[in-house]
């Protein structure tokens, strides 16, 4: 067994990052994804369009950016998904999830730091991506992303 | 406009399929195409094989035989010699230069590589107790050029080894994996061929020595060694049990005789290595004797 081992060197290293790709990537999802929901519906309240805020003369008290971002990295079975796409064409489903998880995550950074500014609603939401480091398209690398979500939060003039 | 909030259950964004279940149908698919790609590339080669001219294939040779750690071995070209002399004057293998070079290694094992290069390993040489046995084992690979066996191996290796750096790109870490596990799992020939090969080698060694003394001691020595007949049902080599039986076969169909064998020439056995430890490795499996 251990002889094995050692004598694919390139071998074992590929399967056991597989393994631990798998494992850490799915184990992390879950949690992210049950803290996702959870603060989602804490937040649900707060109000967040991409529309441009049209409000009436003296209705709103103050505004001002907020945003959020989420950096999230690919894993090795991940990678290992989208290289196999890469040949037969299709949607790369290992990296939904992650597009995902940023997208929201970033949302709900941005809607925390409007709550605790005392915002009651958000408007002009953006989002930007961005790969993080060139060696995202480089051999051998695992990429990350980033996701940016910014907009406008408004404080009304509420009695 | 009133603003309800809603909670969205479900999400369209991420597909539900299962991680795993994708692995698992990517794989296959690449398995499906690699298989298709090796069974038009064995059509394809055997097609191709038969029109290479000599020419072509000695250059490949020399690229090819650029890695090993050769001696040449005189003794071995003499014993070539009348094998080769004795080739039927029609025969292709006229237009190659052949050459015989000895390799240490422990192997029981003789390769033939493309351009006329044979190698043997001092292993078999250790082994080997006559000179009809050594020559048997020459006419064999002998055989294998004249059917052209090793260029149709090195050619599917070779294809399959292409297919991964134009999948994968030339320095990535699958085409590495791909050249090792198909270039090694390529590097036997066929049931057939090895005993289309011992055909050939059984005849050139009478038109050589007179009688066929000596044509089977090899492999009921190896026999011997091998053990357990099942495996070999398997294996690409057919056991060695049973090489010898065909080949006893073939003597008494011809009526070929069997004379006394000549021993090993002093100048062969100077040039082996000494290594006592070569004749208590577990001999061939999967060998190319």
């Amino acid at each position: 067994m251990l002889e094995t081992i050692l004598s694919y060197p390139d071998l074992s290293l590929f399967l056991a990052l597989m393994v631990l790709g798998y494992t850490c990537g799915t184990i992390a999802e879950k949690r992210h994804y049950k803290s996702i929901i959870k603060r989602e519906q804490e937040l649900i309240k707060l109000m967040v369009v991409n529309a441009e805020g049209r409000f009436a003369e003296g209705a709103v008290k103050t505004s001002f950016l907020v945003n959020g971002s989420m950096v999230v990295s690919n894993d090795y079975f991940k990678r290992l998904l989208a290289i196999l796409r890469n040949i037969f064409g299709g949607r790369v489903k290992a990296y939904e999830s992650l597009i995902d998880r940023a997208r929201r995550e970033a949302i709900l950074r941005m809607k925390e730091e409007a709550r605790a500014k005392g915002a009651h609603m958000i408007v002009n939401l953006r989002l930007e991506t961005s790969t993080i480091g060139r060696s995202a398209n480089k051999k051998n690398r695992i990429g990350s992303i980033e996701t940016l979500a910014y907009g406008t939060a408004v404080v009304m003039n509420r009695p | 406009m009133k603003f309800t909030p809603k909670h969205i259950e479900g999400n369209v964004n991420v597909s539900k399929t299962h991680p795993l279940a994708e692995l698992g149908w990517l794989v296959g698919g690449l398995m499906l195409l690699v298989l298709i790609f090796y069974l038009l590339l064995g059509v394809s080669t055997d097609i191709a094989v038969a029109k290479i001219p000599v020419n072509a294939e000695v250059w490949l040779g020399e690229y090819f035989i650029g890695g090993m750690d050769a001696l040449e071995s005189d003794p071995l070209q003499k014993l070539l010699q009348p094998l080769l002399d004795n080739l039927p004057a029609d025969s292709p293998l006229r237009e190659y230069n052949f050459y015989v070079q000895m390799v240490e290694n422990e192997q029981i094992n003789a390769l033939a590589l493309p351009g006329g290069h044979i190698v043997m390993f001092s292993g078999l040489l250790e082994q080997a107790e006559s000179e009809n046995e050594v020559a048997m084992v020459l006419a064999h690979e002998l055989g294998h050029f004249a059917h052209r066996d090793h260029l149709r191996r090195l050619g599917r290796g070779l294809g399959l080894t292409v297919a991964a750096i134009i999948l994968f790109g030339e320095d990535s870490a699958a085409s590495d994996l791909a050249s090792k596990f198909f270039l090694v799992g390529e590097s036997h020939y066929s049931r057939e061929q090895e005993s289309a090969a011992d055909r050939f080698g059984l005849e050139l060694l009478v038109a050589s020595y007179g009688h066929a003394g000596g044509a089977t001691d090899f492999f009921a020595r190896v026999g011997k060694d091998a053990g357990s007949r099942v495996p070999y049902l398997l294996a690409s080599h057919p056991h060695p049990d049973d090489r010898v039986r065909q080949l006893q076969e073939l003597i008494s169909a011809n009526g070929y005789q069997i004379d006394a064998v000549t021993p090993l020439g002093e100048d062969l056995l100077e040039d082996l290595p000494i290594s006592e430890a070569a004749s208590c490795e577990e001999p061939v499996s999967g060998a190319d004797e």
